[in-house]
């Protein structure tokens, strides 16, 4: 693929190395041998695991590499003509913007407009202008009515525009974006994909965004730049670079879940499968069962659903055995009375994987605080195998129900990793010897031996995501609630994660995930819990909760890509409520298999009936690219 | 999270409006009345204007009677500590102990808790009516250096998400099983050590990206002398109202030396 030649970002053999963490220690290198060129108005997304430098790339952008940083640094990044060497971080600023992962960090006025206005005020640029750029700003982003609002006060999504737009005020003709979606709900990443291709292609703004959000990637960008081991790897059209899934695989940074069904049909039935949308999946699947079908649409327009091509995927387990977790009549308003559970009710029994969905603000995060006494209910009572919370200690319950918070940052303090993942298990007053055994036991779980030694605050943010959820599994807990575990993980990362959550479950451990990828919740959970305006919507299958599209409007929820893919084919013959990629690859052989033997049952029967239709009968994917 | 240290209340009364220094020099001649007669009847009638002038700008009644239900208890032990140490002449009305309560002693804490109601009123006023990116405004316009009044604004923004920062740290220790509400005061303190060791961790790393957002929004850009989004320029209402207090100050003045 070529690229324009009028280039914003230049790019050449940039080599970049960290300061040591340790005294004594190497310096981390981190890129080694970039060259990288971006035309004006390009929307590139920067796609690599955690740690594979695509902060720091974005970071070399704007000069906060090296002159913040410190480190060793080679090569050239020139912006717009500009060296980022010769020119301070602040000199650079009017010609690139950049924009963190964490809005809270970034934000620094107490009003929206004064927010927008500072970039352009430390520019020394007129009043008037000023007052003509905040109005444009926000206008680009959409938030033209918020002047006046005070940025604490806005949702997630809100916060990431606002510093967009706080950025946009400076007109930079560069936009640099480190994982700004990692820590919003879909409705909010949607809000920030949306403008980033609007401003791309309206206002002709080079946007280099480093993610992990694949799915929107494929449907939103134009370009793709892989890093990995510190060099550009891949640089093409999605198209191009996620037509190479096992190699994107092996390096643990994975494909759009289409991407994937594609490679996965295409090994299994040795046929040519090439789509990355929702569009150009059906359309190929569609002329291919039409293909083998014909003109003979068995099942009209209706799912087909027989006893013997219903999936078979676990069910919840409807057990009658007691619950080990039990909310009774659960009501709890927080002290300025605004209520945040309504009369819930839940049983969970040991050993289910229950998915905790909704929006932001539904009351997911208030409910499972409830699970280990962190919160008390205002009315009703929660019990935790029995025992009512109200009566016992955080300390006591947490023996029992392990929880991992989001931000691994708010449990990490220890001096090494050895002392931080033994602080659960000796509050446990265990002696020296189950401590040791305990803590060996959660560093093999994620290979963090060789880092026991070493202090968890300096290690990778990857790396400390595991050393937290060590700390918590080392406690040996009944129960593991695990609060968006996945935000921000890379493939590889989030496949490593969910295999030991997958393990503590089917040794018997409960879990209660809340999450707002539907992707984990399609591919792991048995139950799925919907919670909306602090009640709970719907607690079912998370087979039957696709089909309710009234709950998931209201959760603002979004069914995957190939469950949706699935459900649309079911029309047409394709066994209903795949759940996975795998469910799909096996149903859509089973549909072709059964096809071609009925065909030929068929044409036994009557052979005038295929002569009628000799254009339908070509070999399979004669008709790709219709 | 809320902004509960934010007592700003948005109004759009011609109170709320008045430059930002006009209501500082209020503040000021508002403290000066209270000290200027050495009497709690001109202190109580500051404190009266002071709640006047709440009224007039329409700050909620709830607000006022949340603040006056804080100070309460600091003017009471004002009250009675003033009163059993101030000692001084007059008629001793009670003796505890060495302690004699005289009614020059009670007279004197009498004195000191209407002036503290009377500042603490106008400083309530003050941060009521007027937002912190004015209040930062104010004192840049008075030649405070500016790095002094973004520090400023920058700490009244982290303060709640420090707060914020400090109840998520806390819940993520007791998840792991730290018990923060058992045993004496000195291991509960001791307890807290996982605490603020991760808080600390969690606000460096976070002032350093803080620092990265500060200079990506060309903040000490080489050579700039930064320009101001919207000057304070003093307007027609302002200037009244400088001259009322004007007036006011004189008028004060004479009646304290005539």
């Amino acid at each position: 693929m070529t690229f324009p030649v009028q280039s914003a970002i230049l790019i050449r053999d940039l080599h970049y190395a960290y300061p040591p963490p340790l005294h004594g220690s190497a310096p981390v290198s981190v890129l080694r041998g970039v060259n990288l060129t971006i035309g004006r108005g390009e929307f590139v997304a920067v796609l690599g695991r955690v740690g594979a430098g695509k902060s720091t790339l974005c970071m070399a952008l704007n000069g906060l590499a090296p002159h913040a940083t410190g480190g060793i640094f080679r090569g050239d990044v020139t912006i717009l003509g500009r060296n980022t060497k010769q020119h301070a971080i602040a000199d650079l600023a009017s010609s690139v913007g950049l924009v963190f992962q964490d809005p809270e960090m970034q934000l620094t006025q107490m009003r929206v407009e004064d927010e927008i206005a500072f970039g352009p005020e430390n520019l020394a640029v007129p009043s008037e202008e000023i007052e003509a750029r905040v109005t444009w700003a926000l206008d680009a982003v959409g938030l033209a009515s918020y002047r006046d609002r005070s940025p604490l006060l806005l949702s997630g999504g809100e916060k990431q525009r606002v510093a967009i737009a706080a950025m946009l005020a400076m007109r930079p003709q560069v936009l640099a974006l480190d994982e700004p979606t990692a820590n919003l709900d879909p409705a909010g990443k949607a809000a920030v994909f949306n403008l980033l291709a609007r401003l791309a292609r309206e206002r002709q703004i080079t946007i280099v965004l480093a993610t992990q959000e694949l799915e929107r990637v494929a449907r939103y960008v134009r370009r793709v730049v892989v890093l990995h081991e510190g060099v550009i790897a891949l640089d093409d059209t999605p198209a191009a670079v996620f037509a190479q899934a096992p190699l994107l695989r092996e390096w643990g940074i994975g494909v759009p879940q289409l991407a994937e069904l594609a490679g996965l049909l295409a090994q299994q039935t040795d046929g040519s499968y090439h789509f990355l949308r929702m569009g150009e999946a059906y359309a190929q699947l569609r002329t291919e069962q039409r293909a083998m079908t014909g003109s003979r649409e068995t099942a009209g327009g209706r799912p087909v659903s027989s006893p013997d091509n219903q999936l078979l995927a676990p069910r919840p387990p409807k057990s009658t055995s007691p619950a080990q977790l039990a909310l009774e009549q659960v009501s709890f308003n927080y002290p300025d009375g605004t209520p945040a559970l309504r009369d819930v009710s839940l049983a969970v029994a040991a050993g289910e994987f229950v998915a905790l969905l909704g929006a932001n603000g539904s009351g997911k995060t208030t409910l499972a605080k409830h699970l280990n006494g962190l919160l008390k209910p205002t009315h009703g009572c929660v019990r935790v195998n029995g025992r009512d919370t109200r009566s016992a200690r955080v300390a006591e319950l947490a023996r029992q129900v392990g929880y991992v918070f989001q931000n691994p940052d708010h449990q990490i303090f220890a001096a090494t990793v050895e002392d931080e993942i033994a602080f659960g298990p000796r509050l446990q007053s265990l002696s020296p010897a189950d401590v040791t055994e305990c803590v060996d036991w959660a560093l093999a779980l994620f290979s963090l031996g060789a880092y026991r030694e070493l202090p968890p605050a300096l290690l990778g943010w990857g790396q400390r995501r595991q050393v937290a959820m060590a700390a918590v599994l080392a406690t040996r807990p009944q129960v593991l609630v695990l609060d968006e575990p996945t935000g921000g993980l890379d493939a590889r990362s989030r496949d490593d994660l969910m295999a030991t959550v997958t393990a503590f479950n089917r040794s018997g451990g409960t879990v209660i995930l809340i999450t707002h990828n539907m992707r984990l919740v399609a591919e792991y959970a048995s139950r799925a819990v919907v919670m909306s305006g602090g009640r709970v919507a719907f607690d079912g299958a998370p087979r039957d909760l696709f089909e309710r599209r009234d709950i998931l409007a209201r959760a603002k929820l979004a069914v995957p890509s190939v469950v949706r893919l699935g459900q649309r084919l079911a029309l047409f013959g394709l066994e209903a409520g795949v759940l996975s990629c795998a469910e799909f690859a096996a149903a859509w052989q089973r549909l072709m298999v059964g096809r071609e033997s009925g065909l030929l049952r068929t044409n036994a029967a009557s052979a005038g009936a295929v002569s009628e239709t000799p254009a339908t009968l070509g070999p399979r994917g004669s008709t790709d690219g219709r | 999270m809320g902004a509960e240290f934010d007592v700003y209340v948005r109004r759009n009364t011609w109170l709320y409006v008045l430059d930002p220094r006009v209501k500082l020099a209020l503040v000021v001649e508002a403290i000066f009345f209270t000290f200027l007669w050495p009497s709690a009847w001109a202190a109580l009638a500051v404190a009266a204007a002071c709640l006047l002038l709440l009224w007039l700008a329409q700050v909620p009644a709830g607000r006022i009677a949340a603040f006056l239900r804080g100070i309460v208890p600091l003017l009471v032990m004002v009250l009675v500590l003033t009163a059993l140490f101030a000692g001084g002449p007059g008629p001793v009305l009670v003796s505890i102990g060495p302690l004699h309560v005289t009614t020059a002693g009670v007279m004197q804490g009498v004195l000191l808790a209407a002036r503290l109601l009377a500042m603490g009123l106008a400083f309530f006023f003050w941060l009521s009516t007027t937002d912190q990116a004015a209040m930062v405004r104010g004192f840049v316009a008075l030649r405070m250096p500016y790095t002094w009044g973004l520090t400023l604004a920058l700490a009244l923004r982290y303060l709640p998400i420090l707060a914020g920062l400090f109840e998520q740290v806390r819940e993520a220790q007791q998840a792991r099983g730290l018990d923060l509400g058992q045993g004496q005061f000195a291991q509960r303190l001791a307890a807290y050590r996982p605490v603020l060791i991760a808080l600390l961790i969690s606000a460096l790393r976070n002032s350093e990206r803080l620092g990265w957002a500060l200079e990506a929004r060309a903040l000490g850009a080489h050579g700039v002398r930064r320009s101001v989004y919207r000057p304070l320029r003093l307007r027609h209402v302002d200037l009244w109202a400088l001259a009322l207090l004007g007036v006011l100050l004189m008028a004060g003045l004479a009646l304290r030396v005539f």
